[in-house]
Formats: C-alpha cells, sequence, structure tokens
C-alpha cells in the first residue's frame, strides 16, 4: 500500500517536473524569458516619495573620504551659515541646478523631496521623477554595463534581480553634477549600485555603494528610505520656469541683489 | 490590556515620527534664519510658479508709500499635494505671511504660514 502510495507521488512529481521543462523549451527567445523574469519579479511599482531622516545626503553620518581635489569642492560647496540646521542643502549661489538651471541627474534626484515613480516593463525598469520630468532606465535585460560609455546626466544603468532585491549599477555620469542635495562632488568615474527593496507593502528602502576612483579615497556607502502613495500621481515640474519669466533672474535672485526695492 | 495599551501608544508615536514634515528642502544661505517676519498686505499677483509660488503684496504705508514684497513658498507640486490650487491665493485678497526674510534688505521672504482675512491659515510644507 505505501509502495503503491509512494510511486504515484513519484510519477506526479516527475510528471510536473517534465512539464515545467516542457514549457520553458517552448519559451525559446531571450525576450520571452526577460518576460517571465519580468512578470515573477517582486513588485516596486507606483509612486514613492523621500522619507529619509536626513534626506539631503545619503548618508548623514560620515562624508565620503575625498582626495585633494575633490575636499576642497566639497568645503566650498557646503553650508556652514551659523544658526543653519546641520544637515541641510549646500549653497544655493553654488549648486548648478539652482544658480544656473542644469538638471539634477543621478545619484542627486534620489535625494530630493519631490516623488518619483517605478514602472515595471519587460526589459526595463524605468524611474520617472517629478523633478525634471527626468526618466532613468535600468536594463534588466542582461546586458552588461558600456565600457566606455559617452557621461550623461542620468547615466547608464542595468538592473538585475537578486531574490527580492533589485540590484542597479550606474556609471557614465557627468560630473559637473552634485551627487546629492549637501554639496557633495564626483567625477565622471562614480559607479553608483543601489540595492532596492519593498520591505514591507509602503517602505521601499535603497541601500548605496558609491566608487569613485578619481574622487574618493574608498567607497562610500548610505541608505534611504522612500513611503509608497497609491494616491498621488506625478506633477510637471520646470525648475526654472521662474526664472525664464521674469528676465533670466528669478525674483530671490534679484531681492539677493538688491533689485527688489 | 496593558500590552494593547502600550501597543496602541506605540503606534501613535510611530505615526507622530513618519508624518512630520521635512523641512530643509530649500536652501538656506540667502535668508536670516536668526528670527521671522511678518508682512501684511494685499495681493497684487499670485505666479504658480516652479519651483516656488511667488505671492506679492503690496503693504501701503500711513505716508501712503507702497513697499512692494514677494513671498514665495513650496512648489505648485508640493502645494497641490495638500489641496492648493492656482486659485487659492486671489488678486485683492488681505493676507499676512510669516517667514525668513532674505539677507540684505530686500522686500522678500520665504514663508511658512499664510493667514486670510477670514483667519483661515495655511502652513505649506513638504508632506511626503
Amino acid at each position: 500500500m505505501r509502495n503503491r502510495w509512494m510511486a504515484s507521488m513519484f510519477a506526479m512529481l516527475a510528471g510536473l517536473a517534465f512539464s515545467s521543462m516542457a514549457l520553458a523549451q517552448t519559451a525559446g527567445s531571450s525576450g520571452a524569458k526577460s518576460a517571465k523574469a519580468a512578470s515573477r519579479a517582486p513588485d516596486l511599482t507606483g509612486v514613492w516619495a523621500n522619507i529619509t531622516e536626513s534626506s539631503a545626503t545619503f548618508n548623514p553620518k560620515e562624508d565620503p573620504s575625498f582626495q585633494s581635489w575633490a575636499e576642497a569642492k566639497w568645503m566650498a560647496n557646503k553650508n556652514t551659515d551659523p544658526g543653519q540646521p546641520s544637515i541641510t542643502n549646500g549653497r544655493v549661489d553654488l549648486d548648478p541646478t539652482v544658480a544656473s538651471c542644469f538638471p539634477t541627474g543621478m545619484p542627486r534626484l534620489m535625494t530630493e523631496v519631490f516623488p518619483f515613480e517605478i514602472l515595471q516593463v519587460r526589459d526595463r525598469v524605468l524611474i520617472l521623477f517629478e523633478k525634471d520630468y527626468a526618466v532613468s532606465h535600468i536594463w534588466t535585460d542582461g546586458r552588461k554595463l558600456p565600457e566606455d560609455p559617452d557621461p550623461s546626466y542620468m547615466g547608464y544603468s542595468v538592473g538585475k534581480w537578486d531574490g527580492d532585491t533589485l540590484v542597479v549599477d550606474t556609471v557614465g555620469l557627468k560630473d559637473i553634477t552634485w551627487m546629492d542635495r549637501r554639496g557633495h562632488p564626483h567625477s565622471d568615474a562614480l559607479h553608483v549600485v543601489g540595492r532596492f527593496r519593498r520591505i514591507n507593502h509602503d517602505r521601499l528602502q535603497i541601500d548605496w555603494t558609491f566608487d569613485d576612483p578619481k574622487a574618493f579615497t574608498k567607497p562610500w556607502s548610505g541608505q534611504t528610505i522612500y513611503r509608497y502613495h497609491p494616491d498621488w500621481t506625478l506633477e510637471e515640474f520646470i525648475s526654472c520656469e521662474d526664472r525664464l519669466l521674469h528676465g533670466g533672474e528669478s525674483l530671490e535672485q534679484k531681492a539677493v541683489k538688491g533689485h527688489g526695492q | 490590556m496593558k500590552n494593547r495599551f502600550m501597543a496602541v501608544l506605540l503606534g501613535a508615536a510611530v505615526l507622530l515620527v513618519l508624518t512630520r514634515p521635512i523641512f530643509a528642502h530649500h536652501g538656506r544661505s540667502n535668508y536670516d534664519m536668526t528670527g521671522t517676519v511678518t508682512v501684511k498686505g494685499i495681493v497684487t499677483e499670485f505666479q504658480w510658479v516652479n519651483p516656488h509660488a511667488l505671492i506679492l503684496v503690496d503693504i501701503t504705508g500711513e505716508d501712503g508709500k507702497v513697499e512692494k514684497w514677494v513671498g514665495e513658498t513650496n512648489s505648485p507640486n508640493t502645494l497641490s499635494r495638500q489641496g492648493w490650487s492656482r486659485n487659492t491665493v486671489k488678486v485683492g485678497d488681505q493676507v499676512t505671511l510669516v517667514g525668513r526674510r532674505v539677507k540684505g534688505g530686500g522686500y522678500y521672504i520665504n514663508f511658512s504660514k499664510i493667514v486670510f482675512a477670514d483667519g483661515k491659515e495655511l502652513n505649506p510644507a513638504v508632506q511626503n
């Protein structure tokens, strides 16, 4: 009796195993494989807003270990006004997004207060940012990082699923941007690794490692947290609109220079 | 009974921490952070623009001299998530703005509180 039961269990399990193998073989092309992978991947989709304790930077406890040229830039960018909160934005007169309307770029967009939306499609994870209308394309089709990419504000990103974590590698970042709102500088050799994990339905946690052989003496790490907002949609944000409307200078800039009176 | 009470207390504490508004969105090196100023006048324009919505306010002194102030606050994106629209402030409204004044004496403040003539008060802040 027991042997017959064991035999039929074995047969059933074998049948299941063979049939799933057959299904896998008919999938064929890598496109279908990545489609299956995408449909099995954890769901990070939705609108997320930054609730990190000191959201202006990735690591409030320590700055990157800078090489001397980068340390000098950091000292200049840093906001040292007396009476300021200890963690705040860098100097607005040096901030490329404020002083000169440059795009925010990556990884700084991950430290902004404006929300972003994650979408998952067949061969990419897309991050749509409210700020600057920027989009990050994270290629999940198995491609490798490019050897020598032309630098851009958003960089070149590839992603790979590691269990419930999306591991995102980004290279090819233009060095004109600040790494974060605090004003930490970087070079075009910066390599960003972000481990994205939805730790519960309403929380996205990203663990970061930053490696910049031209600007740092060793890697820097940090963590950011985001809250899920099922009822939010992204708005439009043209960051220098006020300047465009007021002859190239915002009303604040005019007031600081004494033109507003 | 005690466990449930503690759980409710903990839950309330967690809620308080999580819903606190985020400050320090705006770089503050242009502003006098040592105190707040109050500006009360008549709205001449409400600019629903990025990165800061702007309220232009005229203050007419007893001598008839008009001071033209600008009050900036958060971006329309942030404000609309708190129920603001381009019609929340209207030309002709009498408003009181409380905030930090720009350094150097310009008629410009970054306000964190606005009070309307009917007493309604709004406190725009980033609420993620």
